[in-house]
């Protein structure tokens, strides 16, 4: 019995432990790769001095925000300043125990998992007012207001877009929805949902990236974090290691959003074309499904840094008028549309 | 701008927006404009105005400098001395020359107004130091610096094309 405990326990530590790892090791990719994509789409070249193509330019800068001197304002809530941090990356840290990597290759998979990843991912903006309230600021104040009027407006949308998928592949259970998403039509055009189900996953998928975008707040919908009008928003106080806990889960949470977004619309982890890794069985499959999750998840990341360089940000009243009067009629419409499709079809 | 219908705002919205992200995505494989400055330099342009340096005559070594002062005097951040002792043939004599040229702008000024053509602007300008000692330059430096006049015939590369 205790041995049991103890294998439980030990499985436990080792799982956090490698996704904790993943993430870091994502996260100074995703940052050193966005300041390249930021700078080609600027016609400059970007940080290419650290390391081969500058890719340790990530850590260089995190081992300079190590050494900084950690400041807490004199008018700041102390405990709650400390703890924001914690609170915003925590979310951001849990949403991957139901992440499908690959062909089992899945910490743990819930039978709601997709409803588990909208709960956790709602979190993160406690921690936001938190830190916003804790500066002592106004400026992190009203970032932190707007990131929950913003979180309020969008994440209505983007459950109704999840539930597009969830009814074509009848399972809230993520890897299940993956299996869903199995075969070619035709032997060669995968049968992904955004490639299904009469173009209706498709719209959904756009506007699940549009309300994840605002989740996240991710440009255009960053008015959190506005520079013109909030210098940094809720962060504004925050620098050293704070700083790079919340610009660890911002990265983090794109990558989320992208994995994500991958799963529900985009096959998972299942190959584009049957000849590169549909057939292959065991420990290779494995491998493969890892791959693919990760080469898709990487090109979704590369579409948010694409729209990161290109787009202006939103008014604040522009970005309510657009969560309210555009986003939720279309995710209703949308959803009542592929209800009736898989009732009447299905 | 007049006001569109809803739909109609949506659609152009969605183009604008499709628009805006070809345009970038163009970009994103344009050749890129940055130099990367050690490896690779400026092409200076012709006429380009660096720190002033004084060359000298490759036969007699001496440079045009006749002490009139006219280069210190109309500097605007007064950083060039010049100082002389008239000799016995009533003739001024250059005794000590220096330009500090960590506060020198590369106005040119000076090498405009220099009537013999002693100053003359150079393509020095990578002239970082550790001190700022090391930055005020004398007349043997300067002289290093300028090289020989351009109308010789075995100069040197690294003198001037151009005559103040």
């Amino acid at each position: 019995m205790n041995s049991e405990i103890l294998l439980i326990v030990g499985k436990m530590v080792l799982v956090a432990a490698v996704i904790l790892g993943f993430i870091l090791f994502a996260v100074l990719y995703i940052i050193w790769g966005l300041r390249r994509v930021m700078g080609f789409i600027q016609s400059r070249i970007g940080p290419n001095r650290v390391g081969p193509q500058g890719i340790f330019q990530t850590i260089a800068d995190a081992l300079k925000l190590l050494q900084k001197e950690d400041v807490i304002p004199e008018g700041a809530d102390r405990w709650l300043f400390t703890l924001a941090p914690i609170i915003v990356f925590v979310p951001a840290y849990l949403v991957y125990v139901v992440m499908p990597f690959g062909d089992g290759l899945v910490a743990e998979d819930l039978n709601i998992g997709i409803v588990y990843v909208s709960a956790i991912t709602s979190i993160a903006v406690i921690g936001i007012i938190v830190a916003g309230w804790a500066s002592n600021n106004k400026w992190s104040l009203l970032g932190a207001f707007r990131a929950a009027a913003q979180l309020v407006a969008y994440e209505v949308p983007m459950v109704l877009a999840i539930c597009v998928p969830v009814l074509f592949a009848g399972s809230l259970s993520l890897q299940q929805i993956v299996m869903a998403q199995k075969g070619y039509t035709f032997g060669f055009i995968p049968r992904w949902f955004i490639f299904s189900g009469w173009g209706l996953p498709a719209i959904a998928s756009v506007i699940y990236l549009g309300a994840g975008l605002a989740e996240i707040n991710h440009t255009p919908f960053d008015i959190m974090e506005a520079e013109s009008e909030l210098v940094a928003g809720f962060n504004v106080e925050y620098s050293g290691m704070k700083f790079a806990f919340f610009f660890l889960e911002e990265f983090a949470a794109s990558f989320t959003i992208s994995a994500i977004a991958v799963t529900l619309f985009l096959g998972g982890w299942q190959p584009p074309l049957p000849f590169l890794g549909a057939q292959l069985t065991g420990f290779a499959h494995t491998i493969v499904s890892l791959f693919w999750f990760l080469v898709k998840s990487g090109a979704v990341v590369l579409v948010l840094m694409w729209i990161r360089g290109t787009w202006p940000r939103v008014r604040v009243d522009q970005l309510m008028n657009f969560g309210w009067k555009v986003m939720i009629p279309a995710g209703l419409f949308t959803l009542l549309a592929a209800g009736t499709v898989v009732a009447v079809w299905g | 701008m007049r006001r569109r219908r809803l739909p109609a705002e949506i659609i152009y919205t969605a183009v604008s927006l499709v628009k805006g992200l070809i345009v970038t995505g163009i970009n994103f494989w344009r050749k890129k404009v940055t130099l990367l400055y050690p490896e690779q330099r400026w092409n200076l342009p012709e006429g380009y105005r660096g720190m002033p340096v004084m060359p000298v005559d490759s036969k007699t070594g001496r440079d045009k400098c006749i002490a009139c002062g006219a280069c210190m005097r109309i500097c605007p951040e007064q950083i060039i001395t010049v100082e002389h002792e008239v000799g016995e043939d009533k003739k001024r004599k250059l005794t000590a020359f220096s330009i500090d040229v960590s506060r020198c702008m590369f106005c040119g000024l000076c090498t405009e107004v220099c009537p013999t053509g002693g100053l003359v602007p150079s393509e020095l300008y990578e002239l970082s130091s550790l001190s700022r000692d090391e930055m005020k330059y004398g007349l043997d430096e300067l002289h290093k610096l300028g090289g020989f006049h351009p109308e010789e015939p075995e100069q040197e590369p690294e003198s001037d094309e151009e005559e103040g």
